[in-house]
């Protein structure tokens, strides 16, 4: 300290901080790079400081889309009702082509699905229609018949969107080319990890005549663009 | 006028003592079992009695049998060729109360699947039209198991008749349909049954019946030849599916019943559906920590080049 007060001799070996301002007094055109270095400096901090407070704050997160609550069922749609088959397989039903469930004001034509390259279930190319699998029983004949609809598009709620609220005796009809229908009732709503899917509970076989309607559920994954569950609807045929 | 069918009701709950557990008697015949009237005099007092005590858990177990749904599947069925017509009642064990009454059911009838909650029940027969209340000619004791299904079938020559218990199976082996046969023709005591080149059933006697055996799907010729004569029927077997086949005395000949007991999807799906894209689906909030990291590191260099310019400028002042 004392040392360094008397005069400019003892400044001779300078640390480069000190150096660089008497490199700025001798040639001062380097004095405005660094300033405005400094000042870009600055100016980005403030900016990077406050963008960052804005997306901390701003449009973050967005709560999703609810379905709510279901209107209980009004009347069944038009056709004549057609009773469960024996046990024994005269008649073919005819292939099915509309699907209605009151209770979540579903209302849907069929189209048909196959399988994917992948050899999982075909889905419908539109978000807004259902589809039966065409290797599944036909809805109103012995077995599980298959129909799978998407619980949204990339923008809004898709046909199958309210799936999840069908509660037991929930009715769901459909209807065949011939215009008859069939009547089912929901007796389970179970949701599955699609990593742990109980293929042959779902699609295995079964001695009565019955539905399962599957959509996706659960969490979505914004990484792989898929929800990480199905929802399965069960129905029986009623008598 | 009233009392008297609310008796029989009543009567008819109570499953006669002994019967249960029996599955026919040697001497099991259908006969025609009437009440005399000293019988249901007497019972009166003792059923009205019983009525109050005896109608209220009925009733409430009715209502929590229907309000769950069903655990396990049972169908009934006659085929036995020289029995009459009989009306087949399946009681919820400890129930009164029949949870199912078929009536008049006829040789060659099966009844659809029921769909019943686990837990013991028994089946019993009485000859059709013939009082709920009566002992029953034959009954027997099954025991459902969640998720399985089961046929439960009067089976034999009247003389001996029996109700067997069949386990039915519920899934196939992958691309395959599953088969078997019951033999319940009098006029063949045994039978032959073959679907295309595939044998379902060599020289199989009568009220007996097979195992499961696997068929590969296709449309199939099923021919069924015995002391008789033949008889062929058109069978289309799909994956996935689960058939019993039942040879029959008909009006003239052999008759082939082909039972569906089960149908799931021919190819099965891997895994679950791809349906859904997510625009409903909530967004969670990103993680904080980039942001909270721009904002120092902005902050940190903000600060630095102000702390520089501030000094700079004070530097050049007072070298002046």
């Amino acid at each position: 300290m004392e040392a360094g007060r008397p005069g400019s001799p003892a400044r001779r070996p300078v640390p480069t901080g000190r150096k660089s301002r008497h490199a700025g007094h001798s040639h001062p055109s380097h004095q405005v790079p660094r300033r405005a270095v400094a000042a870009a400096l600055l100016c980005g901090g403030l900016l990077a400081v406050g963008g960052g407070l804005m997306l901390l704050t701003g449009p973050a997160a967005h709560p999703g889309i609810s379905p709510g609550p279901v209107a209980h069922p009004a009347k069944p749609p038009a056709g004549v009702i057609v009773a469960p088959p024996g046990p024994v397989t005269g008649a073919t039903v005819p292939r099915p082509v509309y699907l209605s469930i009151p209770a979540i004001d579903v209302h849907t034509r069929l189209i048909r699905l196959g399988l994917t390259a992948q050899g999982t279930l075909q889905v419908p190319a539109s978000t807004s229609v259902a589809g039966w699998y065409t290797a599944s029983p036909r809805p109103g004949q012995v077995g599980s018949a298959i129909i799978a609809g998407h619980i949204d598009s990339y923008t809004g709620p898709g046909v199958f969107f309210r799936l999840r609220l069908l509660r037991p005796g929930d009715r769901v009809y459909v209807r065949h080319t011939n215009g008859t229908l069939a009547v089912f009732r929901v007796y389970a709503e179970r949701t599955y990890a699609k990593d742990r899917f109980p293929t042959v509970k779902v699609y295995g076989p079964a001695p009565d005549p019955e539905l399962r309607l599957i959509t996706c559920g659960g969490t979505f994954d914004p990484a792989t663009g898929s929800y990480l569950s199905n929802v399965v609807v069960y129905a029986a045929q009623i008598r | 006028m009233t009392i008297q069918p609310r008796i029989r009701r009543t009567r008819s709950g109570t499953l006669p003592s002994g019967v249960s557990r029996t599955v026919g008697s040697a001497t099991a015949s259908l006969r025609s079992l009437c009440f005399r009237r000293s019988v249901l005099l007497a019972g009166l007092i003792a059923a009205a009695s019983g009525l109050l005590i005896a109608a209220a858990p009925a009733v409430s177990a009715i209502t929590a049998a229907t309000g769950t749904s069903g655990d396990g599947w049972i169908q009934l069925a006659h085929l036995s060729p020289n029995t009459p017509p009989v009306d087949v009642y399946l009681y919820s064990f400890g129930n009164p109360r029949a949870r199912i009454v078929l009536d008049h059911v006829a040789y060659g009838t099966v009844s659809p699947y029921e769909k019943v909650a686990s837990g013991e029940y028994t089946v019993a027969m009485r000859a059709a039209g013939a009082k709920p209340g009566s002992p029953p000619v034959l009954s027997t004791n099954v025991t459902i198991v969640t998720g399985r299904a089961y046929t439960v079938a009067g089976m034999g020559p009247a003389s001996g008749l029996r109700l067997q218990v069949l386990r039915d199976r519920l899934t196939t082996p992958k691309g395959v349909s599953l088969v078997r046969v019951v033999q319940a023709s009098l006029r063949d005591q045994k039978v032959t049954v073959t679907a295309g080149p595939q044998m379902l059933a060599r020289g199989l006697a009568f009220g007996s019946v097979t195992g499961y055996g696997t068929a590969d799907p296709g449309t199939w010729i099923v021919h069924v030849s015995g002391m008789s004569g033949i008889a062929t029927q058109s069978l289309t077997l799909t994956a996935g599916t689960i058939h019993t086949l039942v040879v029959l005395d008909g009006a003239s000949g052999l008759m082939i019943d082909n039972l569906v007991n089960a149908a799931g999807s021919a190819v099965m799906p891997k895994g679950g559906a791809a349906t859904g894209l997510g625009g409903t689906a909530p967004v969670p909030a990103p993680s904080p920590v980039p942001w909270t990291a721009l904002i120092a590191a902005g902050a940190l260099c903000a600060g630095a080049a102000a702390y520089w310019l501030r000094r700079a400028r004070y530097q050049a002042r007072h070298a002046r």
